[in-house]
């Protein structure tokens, strides 16, 4: 089990625009991610994300709060110890292109890190070899057609599953995606979110799905959790349906109204919300950070930041001073069906 | 600044009306790749209507060929590629595929608008947007550039931008949405009549994407243009276009008006495109992957269905004559054997055009 605690962080500014300003990434999230749990992470660009996929993998450095892995705090471990159990948690990245080395083939991408592990098990040639292929098998490749091949050679989907079978070969108790299909064209993405389903269920992987696409984290984890995060805050959490069926923070309710309808097989929600304005992280408000977009916000929104409260429903957690259920989703309609 | 004969008719009539039509025609286009195999086609025989007022999704995989079907309407399929057959038509100007040199600078920018996939790469780094905006004015001969300053700084302000602050920009200063705000902007600052976006929102999260859609939605009803959204995400098309057309390996295999096609989509390459989509409610399960891999230019059979491979339906004949392209509905066609059944009738080729 992963699980952070008070997690804060905060990038020092660059000058320019930002003007040598703080950005605070991540303000006190809690979050626990269970063996063989899923967690979906939404948000909008530059909301933390990515930041918190990598300080789980042991990436990035936090300022406040605390990183348990197994109970053993992050900070305190030794050197080995670090390595060991980051080893465990493997991060896939967005682009699946420049996560792999364009000199060297599959097989050498694959078998660079198969020998490492045959060495420390005291395992044969022929093991990691074997191994290989039955990791590509596992992700749906076909090893003799992808070993010997350069990564330019493969489509944007197969190089993802190449990814994501080297994550494989260190034997990983969890895996990070972060943004693992956004560069994915539609049509070949389920493939994707199906091998990261598998995993989940045949190895007990657990998983870390930083995403923007809702129906992805849905597909993925349907029985997991849904952590909103804005500006670094987790405003809204809790089991996926719950909140994709039933959202009270005005936030969620814009990502979620945002979703593209499919016409003619679905119509609009009723509640639809659209933020007021874009973002503009550069003013830090004294209250609620959504408060200057959202279009429910009221005066005392101004005043004191909310904080994440029980909100009904067993596990829904959510941080606004004036929580509403809003119906944003689609309604798949009756009548229609996608099939023949 | 483009100039064409005003226009008092509003087009009611359906997009096979030639006297009246107005917008963007393309027929049968054909572009060819000149490969170390030979000359492979990644777009064949594509007929396509642009009109005035609707909204076209153009929806394919990668390497369906949508994207050189979309610089082919700029006339500017990059080498090795090459216009072999077809003409695309504007109406007021002409076949823009023969024209050359000046008169096709023109148009490109002018008349046509394009929105480039990845707006960033699209910006000169170096430059601020105000004065990229001044070098197309001037590329297009506008006899006073900074008035186009003027009208930018209105077009800006419509899609919800500080005009002042993003014209005095570097490209690096401005968000994903808001750079591809300003490609829109570049693309109808000299007063374009087609608008061609290539995936306008693959790098942009969810609410940057309902924004710049929904931009492009009202400044398209405002201008009353000729849009094309060119992307591989259908649920983009079904959100925002009237019609739909569904491309694969370089072929239109289904087109109609966005609802009839999504209800009862007649290809099934769309039926199974659309079962590919994870749904944000409903039973999710019900999602299943596309099967097979999406074809690449030198495996796209040259006669039959190009779907057959990966087809669940294929029969004998699909990989021996190529399928005629028949009407299922009203403004509804598709190119499939099945769909030719004793209830299709079977319509000449241009009825697929969207």
């Amino acid at each position: 089990m992963i699980e952070v605690r008070g997690l804060s962080k905060t990038f020092a500014g660059r000058g320019g625009l930002l003007g040598h300003r703080a950005v605070p990434a991540l303000r006190e999230v809690d979050l626990r991610l269970a063996s063989g749990g899923a967690v979906s992470v939404i948000g909008e660009s530059g909301c933390g994300k990515t930041t918190l996929g990598r300080i789980l993998c042991g990436l990035e450095s936090y300022d406040s709060g605390s990183l348990l892995i197994e109970g053993r705090e992050a900070k305190q471990m030794s050197l080995a110890e670090r390595r060991e159990r980051f080893q465990r948690i493997q991060l896939i990245h967005q682009d699946p292109y420049s996560a792999l080395n364009p000199t060297r083939t599959v097989r050498q991408t694959m078998l660079a890190s198969l020998r490492l592990r045959a060495s420390a098990t005291n395992r044969s040639k022929a093991w990691t070899e074997r191994r290989a292929a039955e990791l590509l098998e596992l992700v749906g490749l076909d090893p003799s057609y992808c070993l010997p091949r350069y990564p330019h050679m493969l489509s944007g989907g197969m190089r993802q599953r190449v990814v994501i079978a080297r994550a494989l070969t260190v034997d990983p108790e969890a895996l990070v995606a972060d943004e693992a299909v956004a560069m994915i064209d539609v049509s070949l993405r389920l493939g994707i979110l199906g091998i990261l389903r598998r995993l989940r269920a045949d190895l007990g992987l657990s998983l870390l799905f930083i995403t923007h696409d809702v129906a992805a984290a849905r597909y993925v984890g349907e029985d997991g959790q849904l952590y909103v995060l804005y500006r670094g805050q987790v405003v809204e959490q809790g089991p996926v349906d719950e909140i994709v069926q039933r959202p009270t923070h005005p936030y969620t309710q814009c990502l979620l109204s945002a979703i593209p309808v499919m016409r003619g097989l679905e119509r609009p929600g009723p509640d639809r919300l659209v933020p007021l304005r874009p973002l503009d992280d550069n003013v830090e408000p004294p209250g609620c950070l959504l408060a200057d977009r959202c279009p429910q916000a009221q005066d005392d929104c101004l005043l004191g930041r909310p904080p994440l409260l029980p909100a009904g429903a067993a596990g829904h957690l959510h941080a606004c001073l004036h929580p509403e259920a809003r119906s944003v989703v689609a309604i798949p309609e009756q009548t229609a069906s996608s099939g023949r | 600044m483009r100039r064409r004969p005003s226009r008092a008719a509003h087009l009611g009539s359906g997009a096979g009306d030639t006297e009246e039509f107005e917008g963007l025609r393309v027929r049968g286009l054909t572009i060819v790749y000149g490969t170390e195999a030979g000359e492979l086609a990644a777009v064949r025989q594509v007929d396509l209507d642009l009109q005035a007022g609707t909204i076209t999704g153009l929806v394919g995989e990668s390497g369906s060929g949508k994207s050189t079907l979309a610089l082919a309407m700029l006339n500017a399929v990059p080498s090795p590629g090459r216009i072999t057959a077809g003409s695309v038509t504007m109406s007021g100007i002409g076949d823009i595929t023969r024209l050359r040199g000046r008169a096709l600078r023109e148009v490109r920018g002018g008349v046509l608008g394009y929105v480039f996939q990845a707006s960033q790469n699209s910006l000169n780094p170096l430059k601020r947007v105000g004065a990229q905006l001044l070098d197309l004015a001037r590329s297009h001969g506008v006899p006073q550039p900074r008035l186009i300053l003027g009208e930018a700084q209105r077009l800006c302000e419509r899609m919800g931008l500080d005009a002042t602050r993003v014209l005095s920009s570097y490209q690096h200063e401005l968000s994903g949405g808001m750079r591809q705000r300003v490609g829109i902007v570049f693309a109808l600052v000299l007063n374009a009549k087609v608008l061609i976006l290539d995936e306008p929102t693959t790098a942009l999260d969810m609410l940057s994407q309902a924004a710049v859609l929904q931009v492009v939605r009202e400044i398209h009803a405002e201008r009353r243009l000729a849009t094309v959204v060119i992307t591989h995400d259908i649920a983009v098309v079904a959100e925002m276009a009237d019609r739909v057309v569904v491309t694969y390996a370089g072929r239109i295999v289904e087109s109609g008006a966005t609802g009839d096609v999504l209800r009862h989509a007649a290809h099934p390459y769309t039926r199974a495109l659309l079962r590919s989509i994870p749904r944000i409610s409903g039973d999710i399960s019900a999602a299943e992957p596309l099967p097979g891999r999406p074809p690449d230019l030198a495996s796209i059979p040259t006669v039959g269905c190009v779907f057959r491979a990966r087809c669940p339906l294929a029969l004998p004949i699909c990989s021996e004559v190529d399928p005629a392209t028949v009407s299922v509905g009203p403004g509804h066609a598709t190119a499939c054997h099945l769909a030719a059944g004793p209830l299709a009738v079977p319509e000449r080729t241009e009825e697929v055009a969207g």
